[in-house]
């Protein structure tokens, strides 16, 4: 296990790596607009209205977004808990942590392949 | 007659035959102005209690000798001034590494992890005398030339979490010597590093707390270095994918 | 007197001739000092995790159907969402300032013959597309473009 672990390291700082970047550049807008501009009447709800919404997001390149919306913030969450872990101590328990965090990644970034294309 | 201003050390001593764990003795040392905290090690040792031990040597920041912990920081203590400091001053052993004896720690483990990342000139056919020496122009030597100035002083170890929490960790120095040489032009040995670097202390525990260029008395930025070599070493990885490395020794 | 680190931090292979006592945590961490920032900066993956499951609950309830994706949008208007959501953004600040901020020293001097831009261009690039990405990307959210 703590060879693979190793083995995949390079893999899983490149999605962290993206994580921060793309995934910090994209939470941005999607944050303002979906998550606070909308619910709390600052953006017209009609921007983000049933019909709209679907459209936008089915689109193959607002598919792509999406699923980078959803994977790429796993992924550097997943990597810096794991990192906050062994900071307070956690060098012995680090196999087991790291296969939980990057297990739940995963797993997350394969429901959202799935949630993606079931748009 | 120069200006003399008590101030209150608070010196961690221990002594492995005698003591269990380490202790804190308090010195009042009369320090002139221009004084740096070795001056007043020095004048504990050399007035007060002769049972001191520290490390130190050249006096001037270029040994890497002096390290420790000055109220709380990793310090070089030839270098920082005590009339920059309150008047109540805690001298410790570097964090992170095992104390042999007061502020005198153990440096074995580091250098261990320095010989593992091969910090020379690697060639796969050394150039005969005959041929002359490697030509390097300025702007090749330019691209590794910081990374060289490590004075191995060991305070980036003392400030990295990761160093705390893992002990394979290469650590901040290594990496960034390791790095060193895998950039310098005139070295073939990328790949073998690249190798060491995602083994067993791996570049990639490194989390980016930039602690290490921040206490880097010679502006080394390890930091610099380490994230330097998770790139390299992912695109060694990428490559080596796609690309046989069939031929490598 | 400070923490105790991992007992084996920094070891020698085999061990010296006299006894060592065991190594100890930088003082000032992990709250102190520029420890805060970086503890901080770990924990903000805490945010990130939730935020992306958040999009996944979002895009199914999008896949589900019209009623699903207005209870989706109803519900963040709640205020424990909104709090959270306010610290997801302040998290996506202080995420992206930092990092950006160490991006450039990260490039290695050369890929190849190719050699990065200085740092200060790198930074402005970051941002510009930080910024220019938000713009269009919230632009299109909000109706703005592809009415």
């Amino acid at each position: 296990m703590k060879q693979l672990l190793l083995k995949l390291e390079p893999v899983v700082w490149l999605l962290f790596g993206q994580g921060i970047l793309i995934g910090t550049i994209l939470l941005t807008g999607w944050i303002l607009v979906v998550n606070l501009g909308v619910p709390l009447g600052i953006v017209p709800a009609d921007a983000l209205a049933y019909g709209r919404a679907h459209a936008l997001a089915s689109n193959p390149i607002g598919r792509l977004v999406l699923l980078a919306l959803i994977a790429l913030p796993l992924w550097k969450g997943a990597h810096h808990l794991r990192s906050l872990s062994i900071d307070f101590g956690g060098a012995g328990r680090d196999t087991a942590v790291a296969g939980v965090l990057y297990g739940i990644a995963a797993l997350g970034s394969l429901l959202g392949v799935f949630a993606v294309l079931g748009l | 007659m120069p200006d003399i201003h008590m101030k209150k050390f608070v010196v961690t001593r221990f002594d492995p035959d005698r003591e269990e764990a380490p202790r804190t003795e308090t010195y009042d040392v009369p320090c002139q102005s221009d004084w740096k905290v070795l001056d007043a090690l020095n004048f504990i040792k050399d007035e007060i209690d002769g049972t001191l031990s520290h490390r130190w040597s050249c006096r001037m920041a270029v040994c890497g000798s002096c390290g420790m912990q000055v109220n709380g920081e990793p310090s070089l203590t030839c270098k920082q001034a005590v009339s920059e400091l309150p008047d109540t001053i805690e001298v410790a052993p570097l964090a992170n590494f095992p104390i042999v004896r007061d502020l005198v720690v153990e440096l074995e483990g580091f250098l261990e992890k320095l010989q593992r990342v091969k910090p020379w000139i690697i060639r796969a056919k050394e150039k005969a005398v005959e041929e002359g020496t490697h030509r390097q122009s300025p702007a090749e030597h330019e691209e590794f030339k910081q990374f060289s100035m490590c004075i191995n002083c060991m305070l980036c170890y003392a400030a990295c979490p990761v160093v705390a929490n893992e002990p394979e960790f290469l650590g901040p120095a290594a990496i960034a010597l390791g790095h060193r040489y895998s950039i310098d032009s005139r070295d073939e040995g990328a790949a073998e590093r690249n190798e060491i670097f995602r083994g067993e202390g791996t570049v990639f525990s490194c989390s980016y707390a930039n602690e290490c260029s921040e206490v880097c008395p010679k502006h080394v930025d390890p930091a610099a270095a380490v994230n330097q070599a998770k790139f390299n070493a992912v695109i060694d990885w990428a490559t080596g994918l796609v690309l046989p490395r069939g031929g490598r020794e | 007197m400070a923490r105790a680190a991992h007992p084996e931090a920094m070891a020698p292979s085999k061990p010296g001739r006299t006894r060592t006592a065991p190594p100890q945590m930088p003082p000032k961490f992990p709250m102190q000092g520029r420890y805060r920032a970086y503890t901080i900066f770990d924990a903000t993956g805490l945010v990130y995790l939730l935020m992306g499951f958040g999009v996944l609950h979002a895009v199914r309830a999008l896949g589900d159907g019209a009623a699903a994706w207005q209870a989706v949008l109803a519900g963040w208007a709640n205020p424990v969402y909104v709090a959270f959501h306010l610290l997801a953004l302040a998290s996506v600040l202080f995420v992206g300032v930092r990092f950006f901020r160490l991006f450039p020293k990260a490039q290695p001097p050369r890929i190849g013959p190719a050699r990065p831009p200085p740092g200060p261009v790198i930074h402005g690039m970051l941002y510009a597309v930080w910024i220019g990405v938000s713009v269009v990307f919230v632009a299109i959210l909000a109706g703005g473009i592809f009415r």
